[in-house]
């Protein structure tokens, strides 16, 4: 029974926690505080309701027992009187749903790191725990737990108001929301990691909360087309995984198997998508776009019946909203089925130079469907073999092979230049990826050389595929697989890479393949900044008191990493916030002089950043490098750097650099 | 998960009360996106029954009218637990009677 009453309390947890914690965070103006009163309210009943039952509402006994608690609390703070007014203040027009929107519209602020975006909102809308939300994301519990206080700590820091966003703000706002719905969605739809393709889980809570969202916000269209597209993009999830797991593509999956249920609540959202945008100026939203593609595959009976003309239309519409690599190739896709594979394919080549797409087996992919189509086989094969290399499912990697297998091999075109009569030993009826072989494998390279050269052929080998004849070798795709593997290596990288084309061209007897190649002298971009938001959560990431002071250091002074990093304490003028680093004055403002002292503290002299731990034996570094006090070396950029950019994955996929810190217009 | 909540009809005579409290609830639970599909049967109906090659269809109304459903809920939650909560609130409106609920599979 003690079980049956837990299992109770916690689905009508998840049925109302999001009115209880909008309700009480209306309250107590800190959503934080709201939770924590929430939480203690389902304490409470996991206490009682084992030994006196479930209440007759028990919804309703959660929110009364919150309120009191939240009633209790601010009497703590000795704020009742002025409360008592607030509480007696409040407009009735705020409901319950108000609340619940407020709330998803707090969670998903774009204050927050996307990751913190979406496991707040599961948290605090969806009513699920920490544990829970792990374990669909396939991270650790305490990560979770982490994400989700730091979100909650600079949600009250940063004094956001628990208000829903007007004017120019909600558009912004709303999209936001949307967003973190359509990533929840798609991490269960089309889950980038694990071994399930799908996790059911994750697309229903996705639903409830856009179904949600659409109910709160009847008027945003993009609500709707949100929902339009997750309900029939849902209604496939039975037919889009074949007997043995693989992914069956959605000309080939069987239709009979959609859920013609979920279909049906697709059009109806978007019918009110539609009936909406019609009363409004301006075009459809992206969401309501995607949508649309999406209703006229599920109109289709059959493959064969899709109206690509209207689909290529639609994506026309879409690229000019969302210029996304992605969305240009599966645009590439429709024009290919609605006006013929050669105009697909010049949609596609454009985007062989993008860097988003390198490593995305979808392009050659694509690519080589709309040379099949073009019969030009022996280019279709190429490119089918390349997929195969980059995709790491290996069901689709068998159906790419067999699909090049499929492909007789065209005769090859003679090659481009006479090459000598040794070198055409080397180079005649070889293809690149065995030539790249023995290129590596010859005597006369020390294994410095071999490694620095086989990053580079590796990269040629994922960019043209390894089969491609190394007749057709020309300096045009060498140039390509350049732009796209390395558009913005620095000038020794882009070096390194291009004299190892060059040795290997001469070793094969191919000519200069680096025509349209130029050694780089100049850094070919400059540093990025990080705006004031950015550096206002990284100022609020976890992480020791060292880091935080350095960090601090780099952004207020504007010196370079070296400097700083060659700081002793000696130097430092901590009174005046200022410090001499050898020929340079350094010069800090508040938010350094607040850490320092804390770092420094009884310490008189050497580095001001020490390492974690005392030098190795064998490691033996200058005196001047090493603490008197504790015996530590000086912390080196290397380590600096790795702890920095571990530290901002939080924020950005690739993490961030030191230089980045330095505010704009200093460099 | 899918669960299919089918109530049997009752004798009570459904009040204004009634339809409103059930037309709030429905409207909640549709809000919520749990609530996938949901309707009223007409009482009796056409059985189609099958034996060897034999197909024998009859009109309603039939004798055991007490054990025919008059109601179904389509709803999709995450627990069963959740289902049998929704289903407690369901009965709490409509007074004395019967309902059960099965998960769904497929499509």
């Amino acid at each position: 029974m003690v079980s049956d009453a837990h299992q109770t309390v916690d689905a009508v947890w998840k049925l109302e926690s999001a009115k209880i914690i909008g309700g009480l965070a209306r309250m107590v103006h800190d959503v934080g505080l709201a939770e924590e009163l929430a939480q203690d309210a389902l304490v409470a009943a996991l206490e009682q309701w084992p030994q006196s039952g479930v209440p007759d509402n028990p919804g309703a006994w959660l929110m009364t027992t919150a309120k009191r608690r939240a009633v209790d609390h601010i009497r703590r703070a000795q704020r009742l009187e002025e409360k008592k007014q607030q509480l007696a203040q409040e407009r009735p027009v705020q409901t319950d749903q108000d609340d619940i929107l407020r709330l998803m519209f707090i969670s998903c602020h774009p204050i927050l790191p996307t990751q913190a975006r979406v496991a707040l909102t599961l948290r605090l809308v969806g009513g699920l725990t920490a544990a829970e939300i792990g374990r669909a994301f396939l991270v650790a519990e305490p990560v979770v737990t982490q994400r989700i206080a730091v979100a909650k700590r600079t949600l009250a820091e940063e004094q956001v108001p628990f208000e829903l966003p007007d004017g120019a703000e909600l558009a912004e706002r709303l999209s936001s929301v949307l967003e973190v719905i359509y990533l929840i969605f798609n991490e269960g739809y089309s889950a980038t990691s694990g071994d399930d393709l799908v996790r059911p889980g994750l697309v229903m809570e996705a639903l409830r909360l856009g179904r949600l969202l659409a109910d709160l916000s009847p008027h945003e269209p993009e609500a709707h087309g949100l929902v339009a597209l997750m309900e029939i993009q849902a209604s496939r999830t039975a037919a889009r995984t074949g007997p043995s797991g693989e992914p069956v593509r959605l000309h080939e999956q069987n239709r009979g198997r959609w859920d013609q249920l979920l279909i049906r609540r697709g059009f109806t959202a978007m019918l009110r998508a539609r009936e909406i945008s019609a009363t409004r100026i301006g075009g459809p939203g992206p969401y309501v776009l995607q949508a649309a593609i999406a209703v006229m595959h599920a109109q289709a009976r059959t493959a064969a019946d899709t109206d690509w003309a209207q689909i290529a239309a639609l994506y026309e519409l879409l690229v000019r909203l969302v210029p996304t690599a992605i969305v240009r190739l599966n645009q590439a896709v429709a024009v290919g089925m609605a006006r013929g594979p050669a105009e697909g394919l010049a949609l596609a080549d454009a985007l062989l130079t993008d860097p988003a797409l390198r490593d995305y087996h979808l392009l050659p992919g694509v690519r080589a469907d709309l040379l099949v189509r073009l019969e030009r086989y022996g280019e279709a094969r190429l490119e089918f073999e390349r997929a195969a290399t980059l995709t790491h499912n290996e069901a689709e990697r068998a159906f790419l092979r067999r699909r090049a297998a499929e492909l007789v091999a065209e005769p090859e075109h003679p090659a481009p230049r006479p090459p000598g009569p040794e070198a055409s030993d080397r180079a005649s009826g070889r293809v690149f990826g065995e030539a790249a072989q023995g290129f590596l494998a010859r005597a006369d390279l020390d294994p410095a050389t071999v490694r620095s050269y086989g990053q580079t052929m590796r990269a040629l080998t994922r960019g043209l595929g390894e089969h491609l004849p190394l007749a057709q070798l020309t300096p045009d795709l060498v140039t390509r697989v350049f732009t796209t593997a390395w558009p913005t290596a620095a000038p020794a990288t882009w070096n390194r890479h291009r004299a190892a084309v060059r040795s290997f061209a001469d070793w094969a007897g191919l000519g200069d393949l680096t025509t349209g190649l130029a050694r780089r002298t100049q850094p070919p971009a400059t540093t990025a900044h990080l705006d004031p938001a950015t550096l206002d959560r990284i100022w609020n990431l976890p992480a020791t008191p060292r880091e935080h002071a350095l960090w601090r250091l780099l952004h207020e002074s504007a010196a370079p990493v070296s400097t700083i990093l060659r700081l002793n304490v000696e130097d430092l003028d901590l009174e005046d916030r200022r410090a001499r680093a050898g020929e340079d004055r350094v010069t800090w403002r508040s938010g350094a002089a607040r850490l320092l002292p804390a770092l420094v503290a009884d310490r008189t002299a050497g580095p001001v950043f020490l390492a974690e731990r005392r030098p190795g034996p064998g490691r033996t570094p200058a005196p001047g490098d090493l603490c008197p006090h504790t015996g530590r070396g000086r912390l080196s950029y290397e380590r600096a750097e790795y702890l920095f950019k571990q530290a901002t994955k939080a924020l950005d996929p690739e993490g961030f650099t030191l230089r980045m810190l330095r505010p704009r217009g200093r460099v | 998960m899918r669960y299919l909540m089918t109530t049997m009809a009752s004798d009570t005579a459904p009040d204004e009360k009634l339809f409103t409290e059930m037309a709030k609830f429905v409207e909640e639970l549709s809000a919520a996106g749990v609530l996938l599909a949901t309707g009223g049967l007409e009482p009796g109906g056409v059985r189609i029954a099958s034996a060897g090659d034999e197909i024998t269809v009859t009109d309603g109304p039939f004798a055991e009218a007490k054990e025919a459903v008059a109601g179904f809920a389509l709803i999709e939650v995450r627990t069963k637990e959740e289902a049998i909560e929704l289903g407690r609130r369901f009965r709490k409106i409509v007074g004395d009677g019967e309902s059960v609920i099965q998960q769904v599979f497929g499509p």
